[in-house]
């Protein structure tokens, strides 16, 4: 949330914004929720790099499926 | 071994108030205790020879699971704060028990959908359905990701709140027992 507010609140929706998973050992989806769907949501050029992570996977496939993650 | 952490937890949920054993090993009071436990779960895991990925992985369902039972029980529990946590693994297989005696299920689904009528249309709610609400805010998704990683992975999860009982493999069973247990108990199989 400290990124969220601090990192890019004035940056234009439109801005590329790249969430990068090296060296990301575990994630979970009720930190991925609060944090990449939103970004997700708020910059429509969001890209998610190194989602390699089993945890990673399963995270996003959860949000895919479960709530509102469409990238 | 491992019956029988289910059966001590199973227990400590089912006990009396005033009979709550809150001076062993197995208990966590806050999240802190809780998180601090668990964070050592994946080195031990690994030591003991497991693979790196599912050793994360299983640590990650442990969290969703034990942050479940305090983000949904926070100023409301029902009496005995905390939760029972432990793991088991022999280097073969293992299990990870995680218990409350909070609000359970339904107790908690109820403020995002009010026409659920009994346990086990709440946890089919929990572990398959997309949950609109802002009451839950973005805590639904736990026993989905829990669920979803037991069938990848060819785990065994067996899940007890209320009157209902939750198995799954391959498939999910969900049926009525006798036995109420006031909270949730999950055994994760590894």
């Amino acid at each position: 949330m400290a990124l969220e507010s601090y990192n890019i609140k004035d940056l234009p929706e439109d801005e590329l914004i790249e969430i990068d998973f090296e060296g990301v050992k575990a994630l979970t989806p009720s930190w991925a929720d609060e944090v990449i769907t939103k970004i997700a949501q708020k910059f429509k050029n969001t890209k998610l790099v190194n989602t390699e992570n089993v945890t990673v996977q399963a995270t996003l496939k959860t949000l895919r499926e479960y709530s509102d993650l469409k990238i | 071994m491992k019956n029988d952490l289910e059966k001590l937890a199973h227990k400590w949920v089912k006990s009396k108030t005033e009979e709550v054993d809150t001076q062993g090993e197995y208990y966590c009071q806050t999240r802190d205790v809780f998180e601090a436990r668990n964070n050592k779960i994946p080195e031990m895991l690994v030591n003991k020879g497991m693979d790196e990925g599912l050793a994360y992985l299983i640590y990650s369902m442990i969290g969703e699971l034990g942050n479940n039972s305090f983000d949904h029980n926070l100023a409301n529990w029902p009496n005995v704060i905390g939760i029972f946590f432990n793991v088991e693994y022999d280097g073969e297989s293992g299990m990870a028990v995680i218990a409350d005696r909070g609000l359970g299920v339904l107790n908690t689904l109820k403020k995002a959908a009010p026409n659920l009528n009994n346990d086990e249309e709440a946890v089919e709610l929990a572990f398959t359905k997309k949950i609109s609400s802002r009451i839950l805010e973005n805590r639904g998704n736990g026993l989905k990701f829990v669920k979803n990683n037991v069938m990848d992975k060819n785990l065994v999860l067996k899940f007890h709140s209320g009157n209902a009982q939750v198995f799954i493999n391959h498939n999910m069973e969900i049926k009525h027992t006798g036995d109420r247990l006031n909270g949730c108990l999950a055994a994760l199989y590894f």
